[in-house]
């Protein structure tokens, strides 16, 4: 049971003068899932990275089945039986399914020099049908299907060809229940051919259920390599953060009455092909959970909201009378929205923190003469960032360098600085670090108490519970049902309403 | 937040590589000033003091491209393109033309709303339509290049004695300074300059700050089309017709000057106003000492063409380099 299937030696890598990696050594054994955990920027994508011929290795060794292996490339990688799911989306856009699940490796279809792609759709589809994913077709082009099937490609892409070694990275956060499930049944049966996964993910609950061994990182330093049958999770948080972790992750209340007073209605939303005949109201100082599986409708029902859905029906209306439909008003109204695709609808990139936080403020950021004053803009980033803590040089830095729990914490900042009454947050911890979705949660709860109104989407169970005053779970784009805060709610209560 | 050693020792290190990158940072940004200085004396050697002594000779050539490459500047801040430039300042050259012989006020007005109109083509057709600006604005180059042809078949179009009497150095640079000044103020002291760096930073979450990424879009082609179509008006006066090739090339001349200003192509935050100023001056220098020394046009256009890509090379931020709109 016990073999090894790669050594990682001495293995370093420094990006500039930042040391991402610093002589981490370790074995991973065959037919195990063996999970690599650590706070954001402990090192665990850039290894994988260099196993995967993503980065280059500075120094060090990977040994597999005793033979040094060295990739350039991920062509390189899957030859040698070594592949990649990773965290974004990893698919190229205005290629066909096919083409996305063979891509360097065309050569198997290739006969003097022309491709033979009916060869290749009709191998595709022979795959797709084998992991079950027959509702894919292998001639359309990957554009025609959501983030969660171009996932399910991926995993075909990285899996077909029986590799060693399966890198799974921050994949399952990215998924719906539904897509995690296709992915957990992918790895146990890759784990029981006696091949090896390697599995990163945030989710501590999830990894000690599914892996052997765990590996921590530490600011990309090795800290310990453990069984998941000898820990719980209070013991990994204290691994990966090196102190215990105290306090209350979720908020502690329960019984608090909600408000009466209704500060946003919503009536009869429609968005086609998305959702349908959505309708509820949103009280002030609670917390309004959405749940369901990724492609229930919830996430759109956030847009929708922010008037920033494209061809929406129905109403959005405030306390006052004022109806929301585009987002220019719905901000001048005092609401908020982030996004769950953050780098690209969130934050503006290439962007200084600064004026990513003052955008929406502007116009009460002006001195004499109705011009801007570069002086009260500074003043008040400074003042949010501070707030919100960003880890960062200053406010002058752009937000491309921020790791995700920062640019989070940079799109909250923004919004807090406006002092927003309502607040949507989509995905609001995704792929972000325990120690900052603790200060997310209890930021949430410190609005709430002062007043505010949070409507949060989101697809991790656990947080929903923990969070929310009340629950809408939402199904094929429309409600199917809706649960009031309790202690003994648990995960399997909101999964049946969801599926 | 307790931090552990080891986590700030690298925050430190951290902080160390984001200073040395502002470093670089700055060092481009110094680079054209230095440059243009550099050019400057190397051309003033070279022609042995003949371009200090003819400077008013080569400002005299730089003020229409200036003012024109206002609305491309911002145009490029928003990471868009705009090729029909020389389209727009031709086409309003004659307009101009023909309306001075009416009215020179008239013909002013007439001039700036033939290029917002143009602009507005340019811009309902991005905007709308959905088209890369480069290629609609090529399309339009094109189209609006032919119609000038057309329209100077027989002859160019001259323009009133009025008009042309009031060819003055004074009034030009009036004209250059009032237009830079605006643009300067707008760009660095109001939402304005703010949302169009936002646009051109990542359109997408500009539009969920609240940004009308679409009506901004529209509205800053028509702009630029307009300063151009004023620019027309400072070109009038000073040639007194307009021909086929009025404005020929011009936008590439405000892409080579803005670019050797140290324009970031894909515009974006590190946009700077300086940019356009330096960048002008440079491009300005650079084709008149070419000129003193006695090069041919082929020999010029080579030269300029070399120096354009060791500066867009230079220049180019490969990291946030996106698909230009």
């Amino acid at each position: 049971m016990s073999e090894i299937r790669l050594e990682i030696k001495d293995l370093c890598k420094t990006f500039g003068i930042t040391k991402a990696v610093q002589n981490v050594s370790f074995n991973i054994n065959k037919g195990e899932v063996h999970a690599l955990i650590g706070e954001n920027g402990s090192g665990k994508s850039t290894l994988t990275n260099m196993l995967t011929g993503i980065y280059s290795i500075d120094s060090g060794h990977f040994i597999m089945d005793g033979k040094e292996v060295h990739p350039k490339n991920q062509v390189e990688a899957n030859n040698e039986g070594i592949s990649i799911i990773v965290q974004e989306l990893g698919t190229l856009s205005g290629l066909t399914v096919a083409e996305n699940i063979f891509l360097g490796h065309e050569d198997m279809f290739v006969k003097a020099g022309i491709k033979n792609t009916n060869a290749m759709n009709r191998r595709a589809n022979e795959l797709l049908k084998e992991y079950g994913f027959d509702r894919i077709k292998a001639s359309a082009y990957i554009d025609d299907y959501n983030f969660e099937d171009r996932k399910l490609v991926e995993i075909v892409k990285a899996t077909y060809f029986k590799p060693k070694i399966v890198v799974i990275d921050e994949t399952t956060t990215a998924l719906s229940q539904e897509g995690r499930e296709e992915l957990y049944k992918q790895m146990d049966r890759i784990r029981s051919e006696g091949d090896t996964i390697i599995f990163i993910s945030h989710d501590l609950p999830e990894v000690l259920e599914k892996s052997d061994t765990i590996t921590v990182l530490r600011d990309g330093v090795y800290i310990d390599t453990v069984k998941s049958s000898d820990v719980t999770v209070d013991d990994l948080k204290r691994l990966m953060v090196g102190r215990e972790v105290t306090g209350n992750y979720y908020r502690a209340d329960y019984g608090e009455a909600i408000s009466d007073e209704v500060v946003l209605t919503a009536k009869g939303l429609t968005v086609p092909g998305q959702i349908k005949d959505v309708s509820f109201t949103l009280h002030k100082g609670e917390i309004l959970g959405f749940g369901g599986l990724s492609e229930s409708g919830m996430h759109e029902v956030g847009k929708a909201v922010f008037g920033a859905s494209y061809d929406r029906q129905g109403e959005v209306t405030l306390a006052d009378g004022t109806h929301i439909n585009d987002i220019p008003t719905a901000i001048k109204n005092s609401i908020a929205y982030t996004s769950k695709d953050r780098d690209n609808e969130s934050v503006v990139m290439n962007q200084s923190i600064g004026e990513n936080i003052c955008l929406p403020s502007l116009d009460s950021l002006k001195g004499a003469g109705g011009l801007l004053s570069g002086k009260k803009m500074k003043d008040f980033a400074d003042k949010f960032a501070k707030e919100m803590s960003v880890k960062m040089v200053n406010t002058d830095q752009f937000v491309s360098d921020l790791s995700g729990g920062n640019k989070q914490k940079v799109v909250l900042a923004r919004w807090i600085g406006k002092d927003s009454d309502i607040v949507v947050l989509d995905s609001p911890t995704r792929g972000i670090d325990i120690k900052v979705k603790q200060d997310i949660y209890q930021l949430m709860d410190r609005m709430r108490k002062s007043g505010k109104s949070i409507i949060m989407i989101s697809e991790e169970l656990m947080e929903l519970i923990g969070m929310c005053d009340r629950i809408i779970i939402m199904k094929d784009g429309e409600i199917n049902g809706e649960l009031m805060r309790s202690p003994e709610m648990d995960e399997n209560t909101l999964i049946e309403k969801m599926v | 937040m307790a931090e552990n050693p080891n986590n700030s020792a690298a925050a430190v290190s951290r902080d160390e590589e984001l200073k040395r990158l502002s470093v670089m940072s700055t060092v481009r940004a110094v680079l054209p000033i230095v440059g243009l200085v550099l050019v400057f004396i190397v051309f003033n050697v070279l022609t042995a003091g003949r371009m200090m002594s003819n400077m008013s000779l080569v400002l005299s050539q730089v003020y229409v491209t200036l003012i024109a490459s206002m609305g491309v500047f911002f145009i490029m801040t928003m990471g868009g393109l705009d090729f029909s430039q020389g389209s727009i300042l031709g086409l309003s050259s004659i307009v101009v033309c023909a309306v001075s012989n009416i009215n020179v006020p008239l013909a002013i007005v007439c001039g700036i709303l033939t290029g917002a109109a143009i602009g507005a083509i340019n811009g309902y057709f991005y905007v709308n339509r959905k088209i890369k600006s480069f290629i609609v604005t090529i399309c339009t180059m094109f189209l609006f290049r032919g119609l000038i042809k057309y329209l100077t078949t027989n002859s160019p179009v001259a323009a009133s004695a009025k008009i042309i009497m009031m060819d003055s150095t004074v009034l030009k640079v009036i004209l250059t300074v009032v237009v830079l000044a605006i643009g300067f103020v707008a760009f660095n002291y109001t939402k304005f300059g703010i949302h169009l760096k936002a646009i051109g930073a990542g359109e997408k979450a500009a539009m969920f700050a609240g940004i009308t990424t679409d009506r901004m879009k529209f509205l800053i082609y028509v702009l630029a089309g307009a300063i151009t179509g004023l620019a027309a008006f400072v070109n009038v006066i000073k040639v007194g017709s307009a021909t086929s090739n009025s404005g020929n090339q011009l936008e590439t001349q405000i892409l080579i000057a803005l670019v050797l200003g140290g324009m970031p192509i894909s515009g974006g935050a590190k946009v700077r106003f300086m940019n356009i100023i330096v960048g002008g001056l440079l491009y300005i220098v650079l084709s008149s000492g070419l000129t003193m020394m006695g090069f041919d046009t082929q020999t010029m256009q080579l030269i300029q063409g070399v120096v354009f890509l060791v500066f867009v090379a230079v220049f180019a931020d490969r990291a946030s380099l996106q698909v230009i709109k």
